[in-house]
C-alpha cells in the first residue's frame, strides 16, 4: 500500500468521534490549536450507543462542568431534549440533578453542527491502524488507507471498538457497537505498547417499535415542564417538542422465563469475560441475583419525535433472540411487541487508567492521551467530561505547557481522574455523588461558579459566555449583600405572609441572611410574601445555598486543607510495606496493590486507621534518609 | 495527662496559637512561662496555671505548641482538655507528639524507632479489633455501632444515588428508628467507657528490690530531678512516691517503693506493705538490685525486668544481658535509653492486650460521633437528605478512627449487592 503523508503538522489529532473525542477535539480547538477529528464515520459523530438519555445524579454535574468549561454536551442536550425531569428535587441542592430524554438524531445533529462550525478543527473520515512511536513519543498515526498524519499530540477515544466482541445467546461476532465494525489493528498495535489491557463488558436492551406496544397498559411519566436547562448559557427556548416517557414491570412469567433460559446466556455460559457494571445488570442478573423480588421497573423511553422506535431501559440482556422476544411479550403492554432490534453484550478492552497521569496522559507515551470508555468507564457524561480533559492538556503540552486539572473539591471531574488514575477500576466506572467527599459544594447549580474562571483563564470559554458568567457572579454577590443588609421586623406587615409560606414564626427582628439559613425557608416564600421583589428566583436561590451551607463549607475547607497537606506527602512508588511492622495483614496488601502515592490517597484506603497513617509516615520519612545516605 | 501534683496539657499544632489566645484571653508571649487563668466560653476561669508557649519550628514538634501546666486533678485537667478540644484540637494519637517532632525533622530516626514501636502496638490492636473475633464488650460494642451507622448509609446514600428506583428510605419510619437506637446505644457506652477511664490512664511500673539497691536514684534518674531524697542510709523510702513521667508520649506512673526487708521500724513495715501492694497493682516491676551482688525476687505476680544496678561499680558495660536483664547505672544515667525502650514496649503491650479499655481519644471520637448522630436526627425530621448524609459519613469517619475508615467503594459494593439498582 503506498503511504501518502498529509501535509499538515497538527497540535492535537483524536482518534473517535464519540462523546469524549467531540469534547476533546473541541476543548483543543478552542483553545487554538490546530486540530484534526479523525472517525470511522462522520455519520455517527456524537451518537448515543446506549440509551437516547442524558444526565442524571453525579452525570450531570458532569455535563454541567463540561458546559462551564465550554463544552458542547449540554447544549446539545438542550437542543435535543424531549422530555426534562429534575431527579432528588427535595433531597437538596447538592444531591438534584437535570435528566433528559432526547431525541437521537437531534442530538447527533447538534454535536455535528457544533463541530462543524468550530474553527481551527478539521473533521476527517477514516481508520487509524497505527501509531508510530519514536522514542516514547507519538509521531504519526495511520489510516487504513495510507494515509500518514504527523501530530504533534494524540487523544485516543475508541470506546468499545477496541477488539470489541458483541454476544446474543450463543452467536458472537466482532463489532465495536451493533452495525459498525471493530478497531482490531489499532487495538492489536495497542496490545503491544506497554500499557495494561483488560476486558470489560456492557449490554444494551432490545429496542422496540413504538407502533406495537399497548401505551393503555402503561403508566405515563410526563416531564417536570419546559423551565430548566442545562447549559448555562441557554434558554427553554432551544428546546423541542416535549414527549412523556412511560413505566412498565417484568413479571413472575417474565421471570420463569428467563430463569428458563439463563444456560444460554453468555454471561453465564462463560463465553464473556469482562467485568459488568453492578448499577447496570442484565435482566438476567437481576432475577438470578435478586431472586426474591416479583418484578422489576422498565422505563419506556422514546428514542426521538420522528420515530416509533423505544428504548426499554432495564431489560439490557444478552440472552438469544428467541428468549428475548418471548420474554418481552409476557411484560405489560407489550403483549405483542416487535422487536426492532435484539440486546446484546459487547466486550471490549480498556486500558488501566492508573497507567494515566491526572491530565490523561499516558504515563508511558508522553503525548498520547486516553479518553472516554477506553480508561473503563461507561456513560456518555464520563466520557465526554474526560474528552474535555484529555483535550485541553493534549492543547496545552502541544504548546508546551504544564497541564491543568480539577481536585477532588473542585470538580466531579477531579473525582473521576484522581479515583480513576490512583485506584483503577475493575468494572465500568460510573460517578455517583457518594464518590465526591465534598458533595455539598460539587453541586450542578454552581458548576460555573467552580470552573468557569479557570475555563476563561485556559481559553476553553467564548466571550459570550464569560461575560454571562460575570454578570451572574455579579448578581449572586449583590443578593448576597442585600440579605445581609436587610432586617425583618417583627411589626412588618408582611411578616404574617412569611410565617404562613415558611412555617416558620418570627418574634424579634431577623437578618434575612440568617433567616435563610433555618431549614425550612426558601428563597421563593421570602419573594412570595413580598421581599427580594427585583431579584432573579435562581440568583436568590444560588445565594441562599451558598449562605446556609456556610458551615459545612467552612469545616470542608479544614479538610481540604488537610488533604493538601497529605497530598504534599509523598509516598516513593513502588514502596515495600513488608517493612512496616505492626500494619494489619490486610492492610498491608491492600497497600502493597495500590501502590499509593500520596498519604493522602493512602488515607483513602479501606480499613485504615490514624494509627496506621502515622506509622506509614514514620517509615515513609525514614525510608527516604536512607536513600539519602545510600 | 497524669495524676502528680501538675497536670500538663500540651497542644500542637497551626492553631495552637488561636488555641492559647481565646483560652488565656490574651496573645501568649513565646517562650515566655506566664501564671493566668485558663477560661471556658463564658470566660469563667477553669483552673489557672502556667501556659507556655513555642513557636515553631523551635518547639518540641516543630510546630506551634501551647503547653498549659494546671492542677493535677483528674477532673479539672479533663476540662482544660474538653475546653481546648472544643478549641478546635483533638486527642493525639499514641506517641503522635514525638511522629510530630520526627517528620518536622525536630529529633533522630533512632528516638523515632522507638515511636514507631509504640504506634505499632496501638495499630496491631486496631488491627485485631477490625478482625471481629475480639473479645471485649466495649470493642464489640463500637463494632457494632459502626455496622449500624454503615447500614444507615448504605440506606441513605442509595437512596441519593438512586432516585429512580422505588427505594426511597429517606422518609421510611424503620430509618429513623434505626437512628434513634444507634444514638441511645452510644450515650450509653459513652457514659459506661467515661467511668472506666479516669482509672486506667497510663502505664504503672513500680521500682522494688532490697533497700539501698538504688531504687530512688532511679526514680530520680527517670525523672531527671532530686524529688526524692537519696541518701546512703537503707530505709530511707518509708512510703511509696508516685510520679508521672511521659516515655514517648505515653504517660507512665512511676512508683518508687520502700526496700522490701524484714523491718522492726513500724513506719518501715507499713511502707513495706503499701510496697507489696503497688507490686500487685503494676503493669511492670522494674527488680532493682546491685551488680555486684545479684538478688532474685522471691516472688513476683506480674511481668518484671531485672535491673542490675551501679555497673559502674564493677566493669560490666550498661545494656541488655539477656531479653528481662538490664544493666544500668542510675548514677551515671547510663542504659537509661533501653530501660526506657523497654518500658514503652511494655506499654505497648498492654495498650493491645487491653483494647479498647477506653483511652480518651476514643471517648473523644465517640462524642464526636454523638454530635453528628444528633443533627442525623433533626435532618432527617426535616427530610434533608444530603445533610442527613454529610452527618452520617463525618459520625461514621469519627468511628472508622477506632475501628478503621470504610471507603465509598465499601459503601458502592453493600449498595449493590443489597438493592436491586440500576438499569
Amino acid at each position: 500500500m503506498p503511504i501518502i503523508d498529509y501535509k499538515e503538522t497538527f497540535d492535537v489529532v483524536v482518534i473517535g468521534g464519540g462523546h469524549a473525542g467531540t469534547e476533546a477535539a473541541l476543548a483543543a480547538a478552542r483553545m487554538g490549536s490546530s486540530t484534526l477529528l479523525v472517525t470511522q464515520s462522520i455519520e455517527t459523530i456524537g451518537q448515543m450507543s446506549c440509551n437516547p438519555a442524558i444526565g442524571g445524579i453525579g452525570k450531570t454535574h458532569l455535563v454541567r462542568e463540561v458546559d462551564a468549561l465550554g463544552g458542547a454536551m449540554a447544549l446539545a442536550t438542550d437542543r435535543a431534549g424531549i422530555h426534562f425531569r429534575t431527579l432528588n428535587a427535595s433531597k437538596g441542592p447538592a444531591v438534584q440533578a437535570l435528566r433528559a430524554q432526547t431525541d437521537r438524531a437531534l442530538y447527533k445533529a447538534a454535536i455535528r453542527e457544533i463541530v462543524e462550525q468550530q474553527n481551527g478543527l478539521k473533521i476527517y473520515q477514516d481508520s487509524v491502524v497505527d501509531l508510530e512511536l519514536e522514542s516514547d513519543r507519538v509521531q504519526t498515526i495511520l489510516t487504513r488507507t495510507g494515509v500518514k498524519i504527523s501530530a504533534r499530540t494524540v487523544v485516543l477515544t475508541t470506546g468499545t471498538f477496541l477488539g470489541g466482541r458483541i454476544f446474543i445467546g450463543h452467536e458472537q461476532h466482532e463489532g465495536g457497537r451493533a452495525g459498525d465494525p471493530p478497531s482490531n489493528v489499532l487495538a492489536q498495535r495497542l496490545r503491544a505498547l506497554p500499557f495494561r489491557v483488560n476486558r470489560l463488558k456492557t449490554g444494551t436492551p432490545p429496542r422496540l417499535d413504538g407502533r406495537t406496544v399497548d401505551y393503555s397498559h402503561l403508566e405515563i411519566q410526563p416531564g417536570d415542564g419546559n423551565d430548566t436547562v442545562f447549559s448555562y448559557i441557554e434558554s427553554v427556548k432551544s428546546h423541542p417538542e416535549q414527549r412523556p416517557c412511560h413505566i412498565t414491570h417484568t413479571n413472575r412469567s417474565t421471570h420463569d422465563i428467563i430463569r428458563r433460559s439463563v444456560e444460554d446466556s453468555p454471561m453465564f455460559t462463560g463465553a464473556i469475560e469482562g467485568i459488568g457494571p453492578r448499577y447496570c445488570p442484565s435482566i438476567e442478573d437481576k432475577v438470578v441475583r435478586f431472586a426474591e423480588r416479583n418484578q422489576h421497573q422498565i422505563f419506556v423511553e422514546p428514542e426521538g419525535l420522528n420515530t416509533t422506535e423505544l428504548y426499554p431501559n432495564g431489560i439490557s440482556t444478552s440472552l438469544p433472540f428467541n428468549v428475548q422476544q418471548e420474554f418481552v411479550r409476557s411484560i405489560r403492554g407489550f403483549a405483542n411487541a416487535h422487536i426492532t432490534r435484539p440486546g446484546y453484550a459487547i466486550e471490549y478492552d480498556f486500558f488501566d487508567p492508573r497507567d494515566l497521569e491526572p491530565t490523561l496522559q499516558t504515563k508511558q507515551v508522553e503525548n498520547l492521551f486516553f479518553a472516554g470508555q477506553i480508561n473503563g468507564t461507561t456513560g456518555y457524561e464520563e466520557a465526554a467530561a474526560q474528552g474535555l480533559l484529555a483535550g485541553l492538556n493534549a492543547s496545552l503540552k502541544a504548546a508546551d505547557k504544564s497541564g491543568w486539572y480539577p481536585r477532588r473539591h473542585e470538580a466531579y471531574l477531579g473525582v473521576l481522574v484522581d479515583d480513576l488514575t490512583s485506584f483503577g477500576t475493575n468494572e465500568p466506572y460510573r460517578m455517583f455523588t457518594s464518590r465526591a467527599e465534598f458533595r455539598l459544594r460539587l453541586r450542578q447549580d454552581n458548576a460555573d461558579q467552580r470552573l468557569t474562571p479557570i475555563g476563561h483563564e485556559l481559553g476553553l470559554v467564548s466571550k459570550e459566555r464569560w461575560q454571562q458568567f460575570q454578570q451572574k457572579h455579579l448578581s449572586i454577590t449583590r443578593v448576597k449583600e442585600q440579605l445581609q443588609r436587610t432586617v425583618i421586623q417583627p411589626n412588618d406587615s408582611r411578616v404574617p405572609k412569611l410565617e404562613q409560606e415558611t412555617g416558620e414564626s418570627i418574634t424579634r427582628e431577623v437578618r434575612l441572611v440568617d433567616f435563610v439559613k433555618r431549614p425550612r425557608v426558601t428563597v421563593s416564600a421570602i419573594k412570595l410574601a413580598g421581599w427580594l421583589q427585583d431579584v432573579d428566583v435562581k440568583i436568590a436561590e444560588q445565594a441562599a445555598i451558598d449562605i446556609k451551607y456556610e458551615g459545612y463549607i467552612a469545616r470542608q475547607d479544614q479538610e481540604i486543607k488537610k488533604a493538601k497537606a497529605a497530598e504534599r506527602m509523598a509516598i516513593p512508588v513502588p514502596f515495600n510495606y513488608t517493612d512496616v511492622s505492626g500494619l494489619s495483614s490486610e492492610l498491608r496488601q491492600k497497600l502493597s496493590e495500590s501502590q499509593p502515592n500520596n498519604m493522602a490517597s493512602a488515607s483513602k484506603i479501606p480499613g485504615m486507621t490514624p494509627a496506621a497513617l502515622a506509622l506509614l509516615a514514620i517509615y515513609v520519612k525514614r525510608n527516604r534518609e536512607q536513600r539519602k545516605i545510600a | 495527662m497524669g495524676t502528680g501534683g501538675i497536670g500538663i496539657v500540651r497542644v500542637s499544632g497551626p492553631d495552637a496559637k488561636q488555641i492559647a489566645h481565646r483560652l488565656l484571653g490574651r496573645h501568649p508571649n513565646p517562650r515566655i512561662a506566664e501564671y493566668g487563668s485558663f477560661r471556658d466560653a463564658k470566660n469563667e476561669p477553669i483552673d489557672s496555671g502556667i501556659a507556655l508557649f513555642f513557636e515553631g519550628p523551635n518547639s518540641y514538634t516543630g510546630e506551634d505548641v501551647l503547653e498549659l501546666h494546671g492542677h493535677g486533678g483528674v477532673v479539672v485537667q479533663q476540662l482544660v482538655c474538653e475546653r481546648v478540644r472544643a478549641l478546635g484540637a483533638r486527642m493525639a494519637e499514641p506517641g503522635e507528639f514525638t511522629q510530630r517532632a520526627y517528620l518536622n525533622n525536630r529529633i533522630d530516626l533512632t528516638q523515632a524507632e522507638a515511636v514507631a514501636d509504640l504506634i505499632n502496638a496501638s495499630s496491631a490492636e486496631a488491627a485485631k479489633a477490625s478482625s471481629r473475633s475480639l473479645s471485649g464488650l466495649f470493642s464489640k460494642e463500637v463494632h457494632a455501632l459502626d455496622e449500624n451507622i454503615f447500614k444507615v448509609r448504605t440506606y441513605v446514600e442509595a437512596a441519593i444515588d438512586f432516585a429512580d428506583e422505588d427505594i426511597d428510605f429517606l422518609s421510611d419510619q424503620a430509618l429513623r428508628q434505626l437512628v434513634e437506637a444507634t444514638r441511645t446505644h452510644l450515650s450509653s457506652l459513652l457514659v459506661r467507657t467515661r467511668e472506666g477511664t479516669v482509672l486506667q490512664l497510663g502505664l504503672t511500673v513500680v521500682i522494688a528490690g532490697a533497700p539501698n539497691v538504688g531504687k530512688s536514684s532511679l526514680l530520680n534518674a527517670l525523672l531527671n530531678e532530686d524529688r526524692a531524697i537519696v541518701t546512703e542510709v537503707a530505709g530511707t523510702t518509708r512510703d511509696t512516691l508516685n510520679e508521672t513521667i511521659h516515655i514517648h508520649g505515653m504517660p507512665v506512673r512511676l512508683i518508687d517503693t520502700a526496700g522490701l526487708h524484714q523491718s522492726e521500724d513500724r513506719i518501715e513495715e507499713e511502707g513495706i506493705a503499701r510496697a507489696r501492694s503497688a507490686i500487685e497493682k503494676a503493669d511492670l516491676i522494674l527488680w532493682v538490685t546491685e551488680d555486684e551482688d545479684v538478688k532474685h525476687p522471691s516472688e513476683l505476680p506480674t511481668k518484671h525486668l531485672m535491673v542490675l544496678n551501679k555497673c559502674d561499680l564493677t566493669s560490666n558495660k550498661p545494656g541488655f544481658v539477656s531479653d528481662d536483664t538490664l544493666r544500668i547505672s542510675a548514677l551515671h544515667k547510663a542504659g537509661l535509653k533501653e530501660l526506657r525502650d523497654m518500658v514503652a514496649q511494655t506499654a505497648g503491650h498492654r495498650l493491645s492486650d487491653d483494647a479498647f479499655a477506653g483511652r480518651p481519644r476514643h471517648i473523644s471520637a465517640l462524642e464526636a460521633v454523638g454530635q453528628h448522630l444528633q443533627k442525623v436526627e433533626e435532618f432527617l425530621a426535616n427530610s434533608m437528605g444530603e445533610l442527613v448524609a454529610e452527618e452520617l459519613k463525618h459520625a461514621h469517619h469519627h468511628l472508622g478512627e477506632i475501628v478503621g475508615q470504610t471507603s465509598t467503594e465499601n459503601l458502592l459494593g453493600e449498595i449493590f449487592s443489597k438493592f436491586c439498582v440500576g438499569k
